[in-house]
């Protein structure tokens, strides 16, 4: 219990003593950009309850989507690309060009493809979040252990089950890395894809805010994606403990070994 | 019949230009619920030799029958003990999971699946570690985990590549003597693998000695120590030495006629 509290206190103070800085630097803040923290917390409450329904749950639903979608699809192709060389060799040129394409360039291309709706801002955070996740897939993939692969084969292990209970499982700890790396780069591409021609969600509400001139409203909408930021880091961090806790087991022991 | 028939067999690496001739011509046969060992120099092609038997590696000549079959990939009844059991046993997996997964593959009642499991993992004494995991026990136990598996799968053969060399020598020890256990009680055929010639006089009913690559059989021995052996009482035969010494001239030889 005291361990637990101890911890708790340390990942607060330096947090606790920002937000302290920052409420006494700008407390007499004229500046009408800078506003007091006092008056942007002032209005948090008011601003964003109306708005909950209206723009942060489509927002954090678009963003759920098109998370799952690039993580199915990441792992899919990439557990494809990786088991298979040839089909590696040919795609490899490719997917480095659209890889290195910074995803809000390709914001105005699939509007005028896809038009102004969910499904564009789905495909701009599909097409960023997949390459992290895709590429890591494929070296995870292709690091398979050969003995165990040997011990697969030796007892039939094959087809399906060999993804399931082999493949995926020794990849997962290198498809992890790239999911925590695909994730924040989709809650960017969520901010982003929201910036243009929307009329709902985060990025619009803070551009819309910045626009009217309300800006202790846009500052709060900035706590307000720090804050989803966090949790959804959170969220994330409990996901790797359940998948990889045999792994980083294994690293620890080595370690100590060694 | 022999149960498992090597005739000929011959691999070739080749890579670039450059090709290496590991194994030239192998023959010999193993019956039905023999314990035979293969010893050989290091650098013999002693895992290149058991990887095509267990129809990992395809050769390059040759033929390789397992019951009169032919073995084009790994055959059904046959199960592989791997030196290396670090990376031999499922990291994901519990104890239990590792030995039950194959069992799973071969879509058996689950009753009948745990039975099994916790039969086997009692017999090589890993009775109360069913839900540990690999990396929280020792080497040795490890390796014993390992052959619960392979026994657990009940296959008419068991490879068993250079298995105990990366234990510590009191592992090895019961090691061995509980792989001639296991091999007494369930009359499964092994085919082992080894570098060590006391460990191939001390298991085997039969030595293969193997000369330096590019392999042949240099020599069929037929250990004629008593069934019953026991480290010490064994070990201190003069006929385990006089064998000893004898396996220990032709590897020499072996080695000599390479350089």
């Amino acid at each position: 219990m005291r361990g637990w509290l101890r911890r708790a206190v340390l990942a607060l103070a330096l947090p606790a003593a920002l937000l302290a800085l920052w409420a006494i630097v700008s407390e007499r803040s004229q500046s009408f950009f800078m506003p007091p923290l006092g008056k942007i917390l002032a209005t948090f409450g008011p601003t964003w309850i109306p708005r909950l329904a209206s723009d942060v749950l489509p927002s954090v639903g678009r963003l759920a989507i098109g998370y799952v979608c690039a993580v199915l699809l990441g792992v899919g192709f990439g557990v494809a690309l990786g088991s298979l060389p040839r089909l590696r060799a040919l795609a490899e040129p490719v997917l480095e060009f659209f890889r290195a394409l910074p995803p809000p360039a390709l914001v105005p291309v699939l509007m005028l493809l896809f038009g102004v709706g969910t499904s564009m801002r789905l495909l701009v955070i599909v097409s960023g979040a997949i390459w992290p996740i895709l590429l890591n897939t494929v070296e995870g993939v292709r690091a398979v252990d050969e003995v165990l692969s040997d011990t697969c084969r030796c007892y039939g292990i094959t087809g399906a089950a060999r993804l399931r209970r082999f493949v995926l499982r020794a990849a997962s700890p290198q498809i992890v890395t790239g999911m925590r790396q695909g994730l924040s780069i989709a809650i960017i591409l969520m901010v982003v894809s929201e910036m243009f021609a929307s009329s709902s969600g985060l990025g619009f509400a803070i551009v819309d805010f910045q626009r009217g001139f309300s800006i202790p409203e846009m500052w709060s909408g900035i706590i307000v994606l720090g804050l989803l930021g966090y949790g959804l880091s959170l969220l994330f961090r409990a996901f790797e403990a359940r998948v990889l806790h045999w792994y980083h087991e294994l690293r620890r022991q080595q370690r100590g070994e060694g | 019949m022999a149960l498992l028939e090597v005739r000929g067999l011959n691999k070739v690496y080749r890579s670039q230009g450059r090709t290496v001739e590991a194994v030239r011509d192998l023959t010999f046969q193993v019956a039905e619920g023999e314990l035979v060992c293969i010893v050989g120099p290091s650098g013999a092609g002693k895992t290149t030799l058991l990887k095509c038997v267990a129809g990992l590696l395809e050769p390059t000549g040759g033929s390789l029958a397992l019951e009169g079959k032919p073995v084009v990939g790994p055959p059904p009844g046959m199960a592989v003990v791997f030196q290396e059991y670090g990376r031999s046993l499922f990291p994901w997996m519990t104890i239990e999971a590792n030995v039950e997964l194959p069992l799973r593959q071969k879509k058996l009642p689950r009753d009948e699946s745990q039975r099994r499991v916790s039969d086997a993992l009692a017999e090589v004494g890993l009775a109360d570690v069913h839900t540990a995991f690999p990396w929280q026990l020792s080497g040795g136990m490890q390796q014993r985990v390992a052959i619960a598996r392979a026994i657990a799968y009940q296959p008419k053969v068991l490879l068993m590549d250079e298995p105990f060399a990366a234990v510590d020598a009191q592992a090895r020890a019961d090691l061995e003597d509980l792989t001639r256990s296991l091999w007494s009680r369930h009359g499964v055929t092994i085919l082992f693998v080894t570098h060590d010639i006391d460990e191939a006089v001390y298991m085997g009913q039969r030595v293969l000695i193997l000369s330096a690559s590019p392999t042949t059989i240099r020599e069929e021995l037929t250990i004629d120590l008593p069934a019953e052996r026991d480290q010490l009482g064994t070990r201190s035969l003069r006929r385990f030495a006089e064998l000893r010494a004898h396996v220990y001239e032709q590897i020499e030889h072996a080695k000599r006629a390479r350089t």
